[in-house]
């Protein structure tokens, strides 16, 4: 019929215009950003996976040459081990980070109080104060000449100072004071959204504390832990400061490498490779993490 | 009846010894920048000339002016973008919005030394842009304007929009309705993020370190600088002054969020 093929062409014509307005509205608000992620994202990324792949000549001349030997090079022995020891340290810090930020966050969230605001906010300074500062705070207590190896010979207790900087505990403890923050608040905001009543059913139902704890308050809060562990895993493992101020020479990340190739031997493909294999690295956890637990709780750990 | 009453106290305890160890060092540094002894490490009495000493200190003068100016630009500049793109992410829906809000939680996600090692490769190699404030504000806009979106688009989920759509409805422009309407209605929310953002880029170091180049000292790098000297009372006041700098601003982001939703 006449009339509905009127209709039909109208409505073509409006899907068109709807289309067009779509495509203007995407320019409108979203070209700054999609500058941003293509000219200072994705070619920067697409340019050091060239120059991984470019040959590297005596004093840091990049001999334009294509050669696979800086990428075969991550995988063997010393940088491998590092990659898979800064993988480990990621792994222990979170689970640290776990230990000690789950009960607090419990207790602000269940017993806070009138104090809540406060306990949130003691938290919370920390994680938004300079980072490097933290860093330099934290050595100046642990140092060979700091507070506690001062203290411990004032009081006679050593007769000379205990060697913490330079070693595995060090930079685990530095890792877990720089990162632990930002385990307790997404743990916090899980526990804090969390419907009592279940907890009071689970009770009336027999469940002990140890039960009620386990088989539904953990259950309930995973997604904060998720999160929680997003936020500390992520950037642990491509941590370049802590090991260079807690670690030395001694204990290297991946970060380091990356950081130590680019600042101080001026190797770029060398460090290109391996910026390359830690992004690499980076987008499986990322892509596991995603398939694990849903893109929404990588949105939600920001 | 005991039993209950014992479980609290322990877990206060031990929350008490979390706060302790994440605030010790903070705190001893703060008591030290008050400390006459002259290595920052130990106390020997009340004095202020440290202070005094970091104000005429030339160096430390002009790092803070670089870092603030820097600072002051990323904000600016990131968080007009952030709204804009939450704004676009929220209301439009198309084939690769998800790819796109993937692709711009990368910087984020990203550890910095790659962020950073591939901005100095791009900038020196490629794009010839000279190393200094251009290379440092870039890359601060890169890591910056995507928490800005995240933030942003964090409070529009639950912002009440029919006041725009009352507004469009009466027939108002969708420019002029974002400027009269939804703009300043999310003003709150766009005020915590630059206030976020602020200590981001100003505390940043790893990236700026890469791209700064030769001469363009931000407070952090020279605090970076001065650390393998150990501790310093000059730093110890930088220190003091960075964390109360903090408490500050989150105190405000507290209260203008409480104004956002006392308002609304």
């Amino acid at each position: 019929m006449q009339t509905s093929d009127d209709i039909l062409a109208s409505q073509a014509q409006a899907r068109k215009r709807e289309k067009r307005r779509l495509a203007l509205d995407i320019t409108a608000y979203l070209s700054p950003i999609i500058l941003i992620v293509v000219v200072f994202v994705f070619a920067p990324l697409a340019i050091i996976l060239f120059f991984a792949l470019l040959k590297s000549g005596p004093y840091g001349v990049i001999v334009y040459e294509l050669t696979f030997e800086n990428i075969m090079a991550v995988f063997g022995g010393g940088y491998g081990k590092v990659f898979m020891k800064s993988v480990y340290l990621a792994f222990q810090t979170n689970f640290l980070c776990i230990l000690f930020g789950y009960p607090i966050a419990y207790y602000v969230a269940r017993f806070g109080g009138r104090f809540k605001v406060l306990w949130i906010f003691l938290i919370i300074v920390p994680s938004w104060s300079s980072y490097l500062i933290r860093l330099y705070a934290l050595k100046t207590l642990v140092g060979t000449k700091g507070t506690i190896n001062t203290l411990l010979l004032n009081l006679g207790l050593i007769s000379e100072p205990i060697q913490i900087l330079y070693t595995n505990f060090a930079v685990t403890m530095a890792l877990v004071f720089a990162w632990l923050p930002f385990m307790i608040l997404p743990i916090y905001a899980a526990l804090d959204g969390l419907d009592r009543s279940v907890l009071e059913a689970a009770a009336d139902l027999g469940a002990n504390p140890f039960r009620r704890f386990f088989r539904v308050t953990l259950p309930l809060t995973r997604g904060g832990l998720l999160a929680g562990s997003i936020l500390v895993f992520i950037p642990t493992v491509g941590e370049w400061l802590v090991p260079h101020i807690f670690g030395g020479s001694k204990i290297m990340m991946a970060g380091s490498l990356v950081a130590h190739k680019f600042t101080a031997v001026g190797n770029i493909p060398q460090g290109s490779s391996l910026a390359m294999m830690l992004a690499a690295t980076l987008v499986l956890i990322l892509y596991l993490i995603i398939k694990w637990g849903g893109r929404e709780a990588l949105e939600r750990s920001l | 009846m005991k039993k209950k009453k014992i479980a609290p106290k322990i877990l206060w305890v031990l929350s008490v010894l979390t706060l302790i160890f994440l605030w010790a060092p903070v705190v001893l540094i703060i008591v030290y920048s008050f400390s006459n002894n002259k290595y920052g490490s130990s106390w020997e009495g009340f004095t202020t000339k440290w202070y005094v000493k970091l104000f005429t200190n030339d160096q430390v003068r002009d790092a803070l002016m670089r870092s603030l100016i820097i600072a002051g630009v990323t904000v600016v500049v990131s968080t007009i973008i952030g709204t804009i793109t939450a704004y676009g992410l929220y209301k439009l829906n198309f084939r690769g919005k998800q790819f796109l809000r993937t692709s711009i939680l990368l910087p984020i996600v990203f550890p910095s030394v790659v962020t950073g090692s591939a901005l100095l490769v791009f900038f020196t190699r490629f794009m010839h842009i000279p190393l200094g404030y251009p290379s440092i504000i870039i890359a601060h806009i890169v890591f910056c304007s995507p928490l800005a979106v995240f933030i942003i688009l964090g409070r529009m989920q639950r912002f009440d929009w029919s006041w725009e759509e009352a507004a469009l409805d009466l027939g108002a422009t969708p420019f002029r309705t974002f400027i009269r309407v939804t703009g300043p209605q999310l003003l709150p929310a766009i005020m915590a993020s630059a206030m976020l953002i602020f200590p981001w880029s100003f505390d940043d170091f790893v990236i700026t370190y890469f791209v700064a180049g030769v001469g363009s000292t931000t407070l952090p790098i020279y605090v970076f600088s001065q650390l393998r000297f150990g501790a310093t009372p000059v730093i110890n006041t930088i220190g003091t002054l960075f964390v109360t700098i903090t408490m500050l601003g989150l105190v405000l982001v507290h209260f203008i969020q409480k104004s956002g939703k006392s308002g609304t």
